[in-house]
C-alpha cells in the first residue's frame, strides 16, 4: 500500500509513492491492474490484485514460489486471459487486447525460460523485433542494440552457442529493440554468476535511466536491493506488502511467509 | 422419410464401425502422441489374416483370433524398428506412418494380389416390414461396447491400467515413480495393434478384402480420435456417438456420400470450435459442477 | 565507371535481394551453376520431341505445387495437407469456365478466374483456422479432413444434376475436354502446347522460385521463419501471427492454384483423384525428401520422384509406391532435414575443415609399417 503522506509543503498533489519518488500531476501511472483475478480450473492463482507501477519506476516483484508472480506477468502481457478484473496501460484499458497489440502499445517481456531463437544468429534474433520499429535498413539499430547489451561483435554467433548469461542479455536486447515503455523481466539473473548478475543489474539501470519502466521478478535479494526503487511482495495470489526494499527486508511478516509457508 | 428403426440400426452400425476402428488409434495417440496413419493398414493386416485363415479352413472365431494375433505381432515388430523413434513427434509421426502405410498397402498388393476371396457375411439379416439390415453388423455394436467396457476395466481396475493412465497424464512423473515407460509404450502399441487387428478381423466378412481397404477405416478412426479429445475412452465413445449419429441421419436422408461428408464437416467444426475435443467439453462441465458444489 | 562494373553493381544489388540466411545457395558459384542448369532446361525442348517436352512439363508444374508447400511448411511451419484442395479447385474452375465460354478469350479469362477462386478458398480456410487459433498438428488434421471432404464430394458428382453451365463435373469419370492454355482472342493468340507449354511452365517455376527467394530473405520472410521456430515468442515481439500465417497460407493457395490450372490444361482433363489421400500427400513427400528449408530441394525432389514414378509405372513395376513409401520413411527417420540441406551441411562442414576424413600421417616409418 503506497504511503500517501503529503508533501510537508502542503501541496496535496505531491505524494510519495512506494518508490520513494515524489509523484505529482506530471508523473503518470504507467501500469495499473484493478481487481485482477485468474482461475485455472479449480485453482485461483491470482486473487484480486491491484498492482500499479509509475512511469520511470524500477519495481521488483518478489514472493515465495507459487505466489503467482509469473502468472501476474503473463496476465499483463496477455499470455493468459483474466478471469476477472481490468488492466490499464498508459491510460488505456488493455484487458481485451491480444498480446501482440499490447506489445505494440509499448509493453515488452523477457520470459523466465530463455526463449531466444536458438537456430538463428544473435543478429537475426534482434532483427526480428527491430524490423518492426525501424523503416529501412535495420542493421545499424541491431548492431547498436547488441552493443548496448554487451554483445557487440557477437552478431554472427548462433544463439544456441551463447552462454546462459549471454542468452539472457540477448533476450533483454530483443525486448529493448522494440523501444518499449514498460519492460517486464521474469527472473533475468537466474542461473548466472555473481559477476554476470552485476552486469545485468548495470544494464537494467542504464535502460531505466534512459526512460524504460521496469517490473522485475527476482528471487535474488541482493540483486533486488541493488536496483529496485520499490518492491511488491506477492503471496498466494494477492499483494501482501509494498514498500522500499529496506522496509520489506525489515518486515517480520514477509520473512514469515518465505520461511513458514503460510 | 426417416425410417425410425432403420435409423437406429444404422446408428448402431456407424457407432460400432467408428468405435472399433478408432479405439486402437486412440490408445496409441493418447499414450505416445503418435498419429499412426498406417492404422488403416494394420486393420487391413487383421482382415487379411482372418480371411486367409478362414479360407484355409478354420472356423470364423478362430480366424478372427488369428487375425488379431497376426496384427499384434506385426505391430510389435514395427514398434521396435520404426515407431519408437517417433514418440512425442506428432507431425513427423504422421508423415512417417503415412509412408509406412503406403509401403504396406503396396506390399500386400504385390504379395497377395488385388483381392482375396471374401468371407461371406454370417448371421443373415433382421427383417422388419419390407426392410432388412445385416444382423452381424448391428451385433458389432455390442462388441464395440464390450471393447469399451473391457478397456475401461483394464484402465481403472488393473495395476497395468493405473500405470498406463499415469504415463498418459505425465510420463516424467510416472517414470520417476518407477514406471518403465519404454515397456509401457511397447505394450500399449501392441494393444493398439491388437484392437486394430480386431476391427479388421470383425469387418472382414462384411466387405471386399483388398489392399486398399484400410483407408475407409482410417478416415473414420482418424476423425474420431482427433475430435474425441484428451480422454481416450470417453473421447472415443463420444465421437462414436456424435459422428455416428450425424452419419446415420444424413445417410438415411440423403445417401452415404452425404453422410460421409456431413461427418467430416462436423468433425472440422468440432476441431475448430472445441479445441479440447468432445471429452474436453464433458470434463469442463464436470469440473464446473464440482466447483459449484464445493 | 566502366560498363562492366556497372553491370556487376546491378547484379550485386539483385543478388542482395535474393540472398540471405534463409536460403541455401548464396555464392557466386551457386548462381553460375544455377544459370547453367537453367540454360540447359530452356534448351531442352530443342533436342527432344514436343511430346517429351510436354511430359516433362508435368514434373515442373508439380514443382510449382511443391514450392507452394515449401513456403507454407518449410518457411512458416504450417504443415498443410490441403495444397491439393487449391490445386483441384483451380483446375476444375479452369475447366468449367474455359469450356463454358468456349472461345480463346474465354480460355484467357478462365486462368485468372481459376487462380482467384483458389486464392479465395485458401484465404477462407486460412482465416477459419488461424483466426480460430488452430495451430500445429491440428492445422495438418483440418487440411487433411478438408481434402477428404472434397474427395468424397467430387466422387459423387456423376450425373446430369452436377453440371455448371454446359459442363458436367463428372464424378469419378472426371471432366474431359479441357482446352490447352491460350492467351489472346480469336484473332491473335498464343496457344501453349508441347515445347511452348514447357517454356511457360518453366518460366512460371523460375519466376516463382526467384520471387519466393526475395520474399523469404526480406522482412516478411524473417517473420515467417520466426513463427516456424517459436510462434508465441514472435507474438510477444509484437507480430500479429495470425495475419502472417494467413498471408503465407493464401500465397501458397495462389501458387497451388496456378499449378492446378497448368495441370488441367496439360492433360486436358481433371478428376477427383487430385483430391485423393495419395496425391494430397505427394507434396509432403516431395518437400520432406527435398528438404523443408530448401525450395530448390523441393523442386529437385519433385522432378526426381515423379520422373522415377513414371519410369516405374512404364515398366509395369508395382514397386513404385513401396519405394516412395520407404524413401519417405527413411528420410523422416534418418535424414529428417531432407537431402539438399543435408548435402549442403556436409559440404559446408567439409569446406571449413578440409582435413576431416584424411587419416593422420604415421609418426615414424615403424608405426606406419606396423599398421
Amino acid at each position: 500500500m503506497s504511503s500517501n503522506a503529503p508533501d510537508p509543503a502542503g501541496d496535496p498533489n505531491i505524494r510519495e509513492t512506494p518508490a520513494g519518488k515524489t509523484t505529482g500531476p506530471d508523473t503518470d501511472t504507467l501500469l495499473q491492474t484493478q481487481g485482477l483475478v485468474k482461475e485455472f480450473g479449480g485453482l485461483t492463482a491470482i486473487d484480486g490484485v491491484d498492482f500499479g507501477v509509475d512511469e520511470g519506476e524500477l519495481r521488483c516483484l518478489i514472493g515465495p514460489n507459487g505466489a503467482g508472480k509469473s502468472t501476474l506477468m503473463k496476465l499483463i502481457t496477455g499470455r493468459h486471459d483474466a478471469t476477472d478484473g481490468r488492466i490499464f496501460y498508459d491510460g488505456a484499458d488493455v484487458t481485451e487486447m491480444r498480446s501482440h497489440e499490447r506489445v505494440r502499445q509499448g509493453i515488452g517481456i523477457k520470459f523466465q525460460v530463455p526463449s531466444v531463437f536458438e537456430a538463428m544468429t544473435a543478429f537475426e534474433n534482434v532483427r526480428l523485433p527491430a524490423q518492426r520499429v525501424v523503416d529501412g535498413d535495420v542493421r545499424e539499430r541491431v548492431s547498436d542494440t547488441l552493443e548496448r547489451v554487451g554483445l557487440g561483435g557477437f552478431d554472427d554467433v548462433t544463439a544456441s552457442d551463447l552462454s546462459h548469461g549471454q542468452q539472457q542479455r540477448l533476450e533483454i536486447g530483443m525486448a529493448a529493440a522494440l523501444e518499449p515503455d514498460l519492460l517486464l523481466l521474469d527472473e533475468p539473473v537466474a542461473g548466472l554468476s555473481l559477476e554476470e548478475r552485476g552486469e545485468i543489474a548495470d544494464l537494467v539501470q542504464e535502460l531505466n535511466d534512459d526512460g524504460i519502466t521496469f517490473v522485475i521478478i527476482e528471487h535474488d535479494i541482493d540483486f533486488v536491493e541493488r536496483i529496485a526503487d520499490a518492491v511488491t511482495v506477492l503471496h498466494q495470489g494477492a499483494v501482501f506488502r509494498e514498500g522500499s526494499i529496506e522496509d520489506i527486508r525489515a518486515d517480520d511478516e514477509v520473512r514469515r511467509i518465505y520461511l513458514g509457508g503460510e | 422419410m426417416v425410417n425410425g428403426i432403420n435409423l437406429l440400426l444404422q446408428f448402431l452400425d456407424s457407432f460400432a464401425f467408428i468405435v472399433l476402428a478408432a479405439i486402437g488409434l486412440a490408445i496409441i495417440f493418447g499414450m505416445m502422441d503418435v498419429i499412426n496413419l498406417a492404422h488403416g493398414e494394420f486393420i487391413m493386416i487383421g482382415a487379411y489374416g482372418t480371411t486367409m485363415t478362414y479360407n484355409a479352413g478354420a472356423p470364423l472365431p478362430v480366424a478372427i483370433a488369428a487375425g488379431v494375433a497376426v496384427t499384434t505381432v506385426a505391430g510389435l515388430v514395427l514398434e521396435r524398428t520404426i515407431i519408437h523413434r517417433l514418440y512425442d513427434r506428432p507431425l513427423d509421426s504422421m508423415v512417417a506412418t503415412w509412408a509406412l502405410g503406403l509401403a504396406l498397402t503396396q506390399a500386400a498388393r504385390i504379395l497377395f494380389g488385388n483381392s482375396l476371396n471374401s468371407i461371406g457375411i454370417p448371421l443373415g439379416a433382421i427383417s422388419y416390414g419390407q426392410f432388412s439390415y445385416s444382423l452381424y453388423r448391428v451385433l458389432l455394436a455390442g462388441v464395440a461396447i464390450a471393447v469399451l467396457v473391457a478397456a475401461y476395466l483394464v484402465f481403472t481396475r488393473t495395476e497395468f491400467g493405473v500405470r498406463a493412465r499415469a504415463t498418459i497424464q505425465d510420463p516424467e512423473t510416472a517414470a520417476a515413480m518407477g514406471v518403465e515407460t519404454g515397456r509401457m509404450y511397447t505394450i500399449t502399441f501392441a494393444i493398439g495393434s491388437a484392437l486394430a487387428g480386431l476391427a479388421g478381423a470383425l469387418y472382414a466378412p462384411t466387405m471386399s478384402v483388398v489392399p486398399g481397404m484400410g483407408s475407409s477405416f482410417l478416415v473414420e478412426a482418424f476423425v474420431a480420435v482427433v475430435t474425441g479429445g484428451t480422454s481416450v475412452l470417453l473421447g472415443t465413445t463420444l465421437a462414436g456417438g456424435v459422428l455416428g449419429s450425424v452419419d446415420a441421419l444424413l445417410s438415411n436422408l440423403y445417401g452415404t456420400f452425404v453422410g460421409q461428408i456431413g461427418l467430416l464437416i462436423v468433425a472440422v467444426a468440432i476441431l475448430r470450435f472445441l479445441p479440447t475435443g468432445l471429452s474436453g467439453v464433458v470434463e469442463t462441465v464436470r469440473e464446473r459442477r464440482e466447483r459449484d458444489a464445493a | 565507371m566502366s560498363a562492366t562494373s556497372g553491370v556487376f553493381r546491378v547484379v550485386d544489388r539483385i543478388r542482395a535481394r535474393l540472398e540471405g540466411p534463409n536460403t541455401i545457395g548464396n555464392s557466386r558459384g551457386f548462381w553460375l551453376g544455377f544459370a547453367l542448369v537453367l540454360a540447359g532446361a530452356f534448351a531442352y525442348p530443342t533436342f527432344v520431341s514436343a511430346y517429351q517436352a510436354g511430359n516433362t512439363a508435368l514434373f515442373l508444374l508439380y514443382g510449382l505445387l511443391a514450392l507452394s508447400l515449401s513456403v507454407v511448411w518449410g518457411y512458416a511451419g504450417i504443415l498443410s495437407f490441403g495444397q491439393v484442395v487449391f490445386f483441384g479447385f483451380a483446375g476444375y474452375t479452369f475447366g468449367i469456365v474455359s469450356i463454358n465460354l468456349g472461345s480463346t478469350l474465354g480460355v484467357t479469362l478462365a486462368i485468372p478466374v481459376a487462380v482467384l477462386i483458389a486464392t479465395v478458398v485458401a484465404f477462407l480456410l486460412g482465416y477459419f483456422m488461424f483466426y480460430g487459433d488452430v495451430s500445429g498438428v491440428f492445422v495438418a488434421i483440418i487440411t487433411l479432413v478438408v481434402t477428404l471432404v472434397l474427395q468424397t464430394f467430387m466422387a459423387q458428382t456423376a450425373g446430369d444434376a452436377w453440371t455448371v453451365g454446359s459442363v458436367a463435373l463428372g464424378g469419378f469419370n472426371g471432366m474431359p475436354g479441357i482446352p490447352n492454355l491460350a492467351v489472346g482472342t480469336e484473332a491473335t493468340s498464343v496457344t501453349f502446347r508441347g515445347g511452348v507449354f514447357y517454356w511457360l511452365v518453366l518460366s512460371a517455376l523460375v519466376v516463382s522460385y526467384l520471387g519466393l527467394r526475395v520474399l523469404v530473405n526480406g522482412r516478411f520472410g524473417y517473420a515467417m521463419v520466426g513463427i516456424r521456430e517459436d510462434e508465441d515468442r514472435v507474438e510477444m515481439l509484437g507480430y500479429d501471427i495470425r495475419r502472417v500465417k494467413l498471408a503465407v497460407f493464401t500465397l501458397g493457395g495462389t501458387m497451388a492454384g496456378f499449378s492446378g490450372v497448368l495441370y488441367a490444361a496439360w492433360g486436358n482433363y481433371i478428376d477427383p483423384s487430385v483430391y485423393s489421400l495419395t496425391f494430397a500427400t505427394m507434396p509432403v513427400v516431395w518437400v520432406t525428401v527435398g528438404g523443408r528449408t530448401s525450395m530448390l530441394g523441393a523442386v529437385l525432389a519433385t522432378v526426381s520422384i515423379e520422373w522415377f514414378r513414371q519410369q516405374l509405372s512404364i515398366t509395369g513395376s508395382e514397386y513404385a509406391m513401396v519405394i516412395v513409401g520407404l524413401l519417405l520413411l527413411g528420410v523422416v527417420l534418418l535424414v529428417p532435414e531432407g537431402f539438399v540441406p543435408f548435402v549442403h551441411r556436409k559440404v559446408t562442414e567439409f569446406r571449413s575443415d578440409p582435413t576431416e576424413g584424411i587419416p593422420d600421417a604415421p609418426e615414424s616409418p615403424g608405426e606406419g609399417a606396423a599398421e
